[in-house]
């Protein structure tokens, strides 16, 4: 195993991104899709070799951004959503608004998609959150 | 927090950049903590001090409740 930085890492992921978007292009190119899969699934190998194989060291500071961002996201993406969700389907649910006629008619499927996805968004953070709060010594009982 | 990073690598005669690889982290994490824009970890500030062999207080100075954000 050998150690590699956190900047060499994200070097050599563009490195395979550009060669499986190469790959997949002239895939798209000659309608070929078994090179595509072939292609995208040889950069999903290589890259799961490369975690497996090498140290990847982290910056302390660069997770903590990280952590920061990932917060930041979600509070302002699962909010976006819920409410975006919930005036697509109010209108159209009551039957009031223009947007609830003619080409306005999809915006209740897109409500719905969107109240899934913030509804999707809040489990997964419930489920982390529990399991992460289990890892780092929460809601244990024992003294 | 205020810190004598900047110092400790002065008197060893080191680069930020060799500081950073001597403790296994950026440059820029070593910039940021110097200029007290990031707080290390508790793992990275022992590191720090041993690294300099001197004690966490040698090098970090907790300030009380303004540093607790």
């Amino acid at each position: 195993m050998f150690v590699m930085d956190r900047k060499k890492y994200k070097q050599l992921r563009v490195v395979v991104a550009l060669f499986v978007s190469a790959i997949v292009a002239l895939a798209v190119i000659g309608n070929s899709y078994l090179l595509s899969i072939a292609g995208v699934l040889t950069g999903i190998v290589f890259m799961a070799l490369v975690r497996a194989k090498a140290k990847i060291r982290t910056d302390e500071r660069e997770a903590t951004i990280q952590e920061k961002a990932a917060r930041m996201t979600y509070a302002i993406f699962a909010p976006t959503i819920g409410i975006g969700a919930v005036l697509m389907l109010i209108p159209t649910q009551s039957g009031l608004s223009v947007f609830s006629k003619g080409e306005f008619a999809y915006l209740e499927s897109l409500g719905m998609v969107f109240a899934y996805l913030t509804l999707f968004l809040i489990a997964i953070y419930a489920i982390s959150y529990h399991f992460l709060n289990r890892k780092y010594g929460g809601g244990g009982d024992e003294e | 927090m205020k810190n004598k990073l900047k110092v400790h690598r002065a008197m060893h005669d080191l680069t930020q950049e060799q500081l950073a690889d001597k403790i296994g982290v950026s440059r820029q994490t070593v910039i940021a903590i110097e200029s007290d824009k990031y707080l290390p970890s508790l793992g990275l500030a022992f590191k720090i001090a041993r690294f300099f062999k001197v004690t966490i207080e040698d090098i970090f100075a907790y300030e009380g409740e303004k540093d607790e954000n």
